[in-house]
């Protein structure tokens, strides 16, 4: 599946791909595995914290009050990493970003680009803006490398080939980067290795996300365990970071609490292997780093959701994937099923957000509001209440965020089912027919085997116990 | 232009006006607190014991990351620690062993060249102030640095702090202390004093906001945590070392107390 840039996405067919995804046993295998490593993991790591687990509580104020005052923020970061020799472009859309990204590159006659793992340049699609323009991007952290050279996208924030077992890599290796085959994982990487060391010694610009950005002192900083960033960011002749607009901290004293919530939320550890404070261009007497430092901060709809209220919580998030290493529904259906990087429980929130909550209304409905993902964020965003208020405005529809009424037939439904439960003696009436009527439906050790359309859906994978013969309300007047 | 725009619209958003939004200056500045003090005076105030301690803690968090501790007396002991690793290491890229090190006062302690001219392995100081290029351009000297960075298998550095309960060094980048040289070459030395292990990033933060010292130099424009060789996870979950950074790390820390005095800022 190839992944879209936004502003042409069309979701994938959400149910289509989740039956897909059940059926694929390697997939299922390695869900099950990640969740049961990272997901435990983050979750003794939170209790074992010095502070007690309620240091998300305390983080989740600090991203409050950081969005909360986001224009501050945004111009002293600006302000402060020009002052350190950086430059600073705000692109309002995905275009605008590529468009300026694109020009540096040109300036610089940039022929190779490499790249560290940012879901942000998928969302505004810089590879593929990149390759029209004639420019070989490289993606070097080792998953998003292994989906590159597969024509795939990444199926998880942190772990983007986890939908591939050893044997698919290893025939892909084979096949793309000409060694003999192996399935041997060290072997691998030491192939990935070699190829894209070549790659950062010869390219001519380096691209990077940004976790976490400091506006007191005009820092990005990225957080890698491969070394694959500060690769890519300090051999190029220029680096250009993107970040979305949402990921700044205003002091550096908040930035401690969160680069520490991050790396345990992100895969359990006290520390990810390198994390990098960028501020700037190399200066004159350096020997090396980059001649020129980009940083490009996006909104592509953020400001949006920050106008809502309802909404602007998501603005807090990470993007460290903890949600999705303990989601009922992503362990099962993985990240290909939400048809974009963002995926998971925070992807089901921020996807319609981004891109129409219409056209991700199966993202936002599909998730089970059992509340893990709650649980497990590092700065407690609560995505089980936006998963509510997303269904809400689906089934009431909403002016302000263009949705058109989802199902008028549900609507109908419901208040034709809020009708007969007021009246009692229609309600009784019901109870009735269903009593009388449930004996024409075939029966198998005294359960419905199956119900008729348009409820059979219920009995698909179980049966359903049919109605007393006496209600509770008929046996109560008899005095039980 | 772009930037009021942008900074606009996020104000509506808010819904407040550039009048009503608070001060850049309170908003974006950490405070000193007494907390603060506190673990300034912790750090500055540490004893001997306290200090190997730390140490202590820094072995036991470092060995699970794959990150080797090796105590040593002096420069002397370190510089014969090095030498070890040279002799029984091998260059992962071509046959020629040569080394990468940092401009700095306890790397050059340990007089590398010397000691490792029985070897006949080259030393490369990254320095572009060096003598040797005297009368190249900037940009010149620079790319004979840089190729020999990658053509070395060894990187020594120092670093600015380690933090024991995360098992980081953290290292900042100066002319002469270059970015590459702890990322570049397959295996990377770091030698500290233990004068330089801290507790944790509360206690780094602290130093870097509040030490007049540190203050001053700020986070320069680019400050690095390492905790580790590289690594990765990304075929089957199977953790590797050496995805593209250094597959080993070796953090050598000199104990003797009289070596500190040549630390910078001492």
């Amino acid at each position: 599946m190839k992944v879209e840039p936004m502003d042409e996405i069309i979701f994938a067919d959400y149910l289509a791909e989740t039956r897909k995804a059940l059926k694929n046993q390697v997939l299922q295998h390695a869900l099950a595995d990640l969740q049961n490593r990272f997901g435990r993991g983050t979750a003794l790591a939170y209790q074992n914290l010095p502070e007690g687990p309620d240091l998300r509580l305390k983080a989740h104020e600090i991203r409050m009050e950081a969005i909360g005052n986001l224009d501050v923020l945004l111009a002293t970061l600006a302000g402060n990493v020009r002052k350190n020799g950086g430059q600073v472009f705000f692109a309002e859309d995905a275009a605008a970003a590529v468009d300026y990204c694109l020009g540096v590159a040109a300036r610089h006659n940039a022929r190779l680009a490499v790249k560290g793992k940012s879901m942000i340049s998928e969302e505004i699609g810089l590879n593929r803006a990149l390759a029209n323009a004639g420019i070989e991007a490289v993606e070097t952290d080792l998953g998003e490398y292994i989906v590159q050279l597969a024509g795939e996208g990444p199926s998880h924030i942190i772990a983007p080939a986890i939908h591939k077992n050893r044997d698919d890599i290893g025939r892909l290796f084979a096949d793309r980067l000409k060694i003999p085959y192996t399935n041997d994982p060290p072997s691998l990487t030491r192939a990935a290795r070699k190829s894209l060391r070549e790659k950062f010694l010869t390219a001519d610009i380096g691209f990077s996300g940004c976790n976490l950005a400091c506006a007191e002192t005009g820092h990005i900083t990225t957080v890698s365990n491969e070394g694959n960033i500060r690769m890519a960011i300090t051999m190029p002749r220029v680096h250009v970071a993107i970040m979305g607009m949402e990921r700044v901290a205003a002091r550096l004293q908040d930035h401690d609490m969160l680069l520490r919530l991050l790396c345990l939320a992100a895969a359990a550890q006290n520390m990810s292997t390198y994390v990098s404070y960028i501020g700037g261009p190399r200066w004159k007497q350096q020997v090396d780093g980059p001649q020129e430092f980009h940083l490009v901060i996006l909104d592509n709809g953020r400001s949006r959701i920050l106008a809502d209220e309802q909404f602007r919580e998501m603005l807090y998030c990470i993007r460290c994937a903890a949600c999705l290493n303990v989601c009922p529904v992503y362990g099962k259906i993985g990240g290909h099923s939400y048809g974009h990087p963002y995926s998971g429980p925070m992807g089901a929130v921020i996807m319609p957000l981004l891109a129409g909550i219409n056209a991700g209304r199966d993202l936002c409905q599909g998730e089970t509001l059992c509340g893990a993902c709650r649980d497990a964020c590092p700065v407690n965003i609560d995505l089980p209440r936006m998963l509510l208020a997303l269904r809400a405005k689906l089934a009431d529809g909403d002016d302000r965020w263009n949705v058109v009424r989802a199902d008028r037939g549900e609507k109908a439904a419901f208040h034709l089912w809020s009708w007969i439960i007021r009246n009692r003696r229609v309600y009784e009436f019901f109870l009735r027919l269903a009593s009388w009527g449930q004996r024409f439906f075939p029966h198998h050790n005294g359960m419905i085997r199956r119900l008729p359309p348009p409820i059979n859906g219920w009995t698909r994978h179980r049966d359903i116990h049919p109605p007393a013969a006496q209600s509770f309300m008929q046996r109560w007047k008899k005095g039980l | 232009m772009e930037q009021q725009a942008f900074i606009g619209r996020i104000r509506s958003a808010l819904g407040r006006a550039s009048t009503t939004a608070p001060n850049a200056a309170d908003l974006c500045t950490s405070r000193f607190s007494a907390e603060q003090r506190e673990i300034l005076e912790r750090i500055h105030n540490r004893s001997q014991a306290q200090r190997r301690r730390l140490l202590e803690r820094l072995k036991e968090m470092a060995a699970p990351i794959h990150l080797n501790i090796i105590p040593v007396q002096d420069a002397s002991q370190a510089a014969a620690a090095v030498a070890d690793l040279v002799r029984h290491k091998k260059p992962e890229w071509g046959e020629q062993k040569c080394i990468a090190t940092w401009k700095h006062p306890l790397v050059e302690d340990l007089q590398l060249a010397n000691v490792l001219s029985d070897q006949q392995v080259p030393v490369y100081v990254i320095d572009p102030n060096d003598r040797q290029f005297k009368g190249l351009s900037a940009a010149q000297a620079r790319q004979q640095l840089r190729t020999r960075v990658i053509a070395s298998y060894i990187g020594v550095t120092a670093a600015d702090y380690c933090m024991a309960d995360t098992a980081t060094l953290v290292l900042r980048t100066r002319p002469g202390q270059a970015r590459s040289v702890s990322l570049v070459p397959s295996i990377h030395i770091g030698v500290i004093h233990i004068e330089q292990i801290i507790a944790d990033l509360k206690e780094l933060y602290a130093l870097l906001l509040w030490d007049p010292e540190d203050r001053k130099e700020g986070l320069t424009n680019c400050m690095t945590f390492i905790s580790g060789p590289s690594k990765t996870a990304d075929v089957e979950a199977t953790m590797v070392h050496g995805a593209h950074g250094p597959r080993e790390v070796y953090i050598l820390v000199i104990t003797n107390s009289a070596a500190g005095q040549i630390l910078p800022g001492r």
